[in-house]
């Protein structure tokens, strides 16, 4: 079938002109915007890497970061782990198997403020319901805006509560998509349930567990709306992560270079969190070809 | 092969402990909101109360706003649905069909691109934004969420489109359509079922998302999960029932939404994930 190059533009031009009017060419201003230093009411006047050299010198970026990489390993090894059980334990043949994934899937559903009002109600340390049980069983309260480990620990069970979805997602369809016979062979040559798992199943998964893992570490990296509506960053800065930072930075401070420079050092470092995987990723996929 | 009871039982009990899981936070806002206030904060919560409507009158009189902020997300949501598909389609369509490498790179160049995280664009958008008098408007909100999904988009729309045989474009060729034509009249339909899966999540993230209205959303386009926050912030005594029943009515419609969409929610993200 003959077409002109005129059809085949035509057709990625809608797409590709709005990542490049939104994303891509916004990045590269922004690179630009990082070697310079500007804010309101003042030209951008070029000063090479001192902005990078100003938040790599801050311990506010540093504590950020540091609480950044805390929650982003926790809640997504804790969502892959969580995930992975759920899909084994729906491929297993369960009851009520469509409305159970109904009630699994609902809270992908469910906005972050809307998720903050939920998890700020229960863990009210004065009416909560959480907070109500943690006391009966004998456990320390969640005082989640007094004591910033007990802020980033909610932060961490809210963003598991509305991600876990799309990870058990991701995984039951894979468990899904491999055949049955393979089980029904190794059942025959006497291979325990766990043995199946263990030399099947787990190996079978690992390119769509890697996926999973660096979908999700590279977008929780990102992480801004829950820590924003749950604690701003505070008391005194202590629950920062990069994002929150970032928007401190251009939108309170005004600080439009050093914003930039946190930009590019988010994006580096969501891809150095993510690169193990993405190695063990190319390494599976050389191994299959 | 028989299960032993025992294998059963803590079958049950897992998918118990899953939903409760699941559930209870969206259970309890939702009865809450429905609750009179001497019964919302009792411990453990009351599952027989005579529900009551007093929160959302007070909602309705208090919060004008709040309603307003709906139909903007409303608005905004269409909007960015028709945007997204519109891009995703016929990228989608170019990427299963056109086989040169510069057409297949520029599928790959929007995966990375897509790497770069939201909130780092906000800062260099907000002058161009403004210079273009889009600050504070639906129109900008519906852009800037397609944009997010177009990448998406269009890899779900190839993995569908694939599954559309080609001998049906080669005859729609022989009578005379061009691919313009073809794509409209006879593949994008076939793909119907994809466009459904893209048009979940774009209208997922929509009408939930927090960031993109916070930043550039002030007062005429302000959505609903925007003045929630606002809600949320009102520091001197949070009124809860109040603030239960504004979150259920703006968790409600995505919420049936997901769960009668939920098969094209799974395909969609399967073409997504193994495809992408």
């Amino acid at each position: 079938m003959r077409e002109g190059i005129l059809t085949r533009l035509g057709m990625i031009a809608p797409a590709q002109g709005l990542i490049a009017a939104v994303i891509a060419g916004p990045a590269l201003y922004l690179v630009w915007l990082s070697f310079q230093a500007s804010s309101y009411g003042s030209a951008p006047s070029f000063v090479g890497f001192s902005n990078y050299a100003r938040v790599l010198g801050d311990a506010y970026f540093w504590r950020a970061l540091g609480n950044t990489a805390i929650v982003v390993l926790v809640v997504v090894h804790l969502e892959l782990l969580l995930g992975l059980l759920m899909a084994l334990l729906f491929a297993s043949g369960i009851p009520f198997r469509r409305v159970m994934l109904a009630i699994v899937i609902a809270p992908y559903a469910v906005s972050e403020v809307a998720a903050v009002v939920m998890w700020r109600f229960m863990t009210d340390p004065d009416v909560g319901h959480v907070s109500a049980l943690l006391r009966a069983v004998g456990l320390p309260m969640l005082e989640w805006s007094v004591v910033p480990a007990h802020g980033l620990v909610l932060v961490s069970l809210l963003s598991v509560w509305l991600h876990l979805p799309f990870t058990f997602l991701i995984l039951y369809a894979a468990r899904l998509a491999l055949p049955g016979e393979i089980y029904e062979a190794a059942r025959i040559d006497g291979a325990s349930p766990f043995q199946a798992f263990q030399r099947i199943t787990l190996p079978l998964l690992i390119p769509a567990i890697l996926i999973a893992a660096l979908f999700r570490l590279i977008f929780a990296f990102r992480l801004f709306s829950e820590v924003w509506l749950l604690t701003q960053g505070g008391p005194a800065r202590s629950t920062e992560v990069v994002a929150v930072y970032l928007y401190l930075e251009a939108f309170r401070y005004n600080a439009f270079g050093g914003a930039a420079a946190t930009g590019w050092l988010m994006v580096i470092g969501s891809l150095l969190l993510a690169a193990p995987y993405l190695i063990r990723l190319r390494k599976a996929a050389r191994d299959a070809a | 092969m028989r299960r032993s009871p025992l294998v059963t039982l803590g079958k049950l009990a897992a998918l118990a402990l899953i939903a409760v899981w699941s559930l209870a936070p969206i259970v309890l806002i939702v009865t809450s909101s429905l609750k009179p206030e001497n019964q919302i904060f009792a411990v453990p919560p009351t599952l027989a109360f005579s529900p009551t409507l007093k929160h959302y009158a007070a909602l309705l009189e208090r919060w004008p706003d709040f309603f307003t902020a709906l139909g903007n997300s409303l608005i905004v949501t269409a909007g960015a649905t028709v945007i997204a598909l519109a891009a995703s389609i016929p990228a989608g369509y170019a990427y299963s069909r056109f086989q040169q490498g510069w057409v297949q790179g520029s599928a790959f160049w929007l995966i990375v691109v897509r790497l770069i995280p939201p909130i780092v664009v906000t800062l260099p958008l907000f002058p161009l934004v403004n210079a273009l008098g889009l600050a504070d408007t639906h129109l900008l909100l519906a852009i800037l969420y397609a944009t997010f999904f177009v990448s998406l988009g269009a890899v779900v729309m190839r993995a569908f489109f694939d599954q559309v045989p080609r001998e049906l474009d080669e005859a729609a060729a022989v009578d005379g359509a061009g691919r313009w034509m073809t794509l409209i009249r006879i593949v994008a339909p076939l793909g119907a079922q994809g466009a459904l899966a893209v048009a979940v999540f774009v209208i997922v993230f929509a009408w939930n998302d927090f960031l993109f209205a916070f930043i550039f959303a002030a007062t005429r386009a302000k959505t609903a999960p925007l003045v929630l926050s606002e809600m949320i912030g009102n520091f001197d005594g949070v009124d809860w029932g109040v603030l239960f029943a504004a979150a259920t009515v703006q968790l409600a419609p995505v919420l049936a939404f997901v769960i009668l969409a939920q098969k094209h929610l799974v395909a969609g993200l399967s073409a997504g994930a193994t495809k992408g």
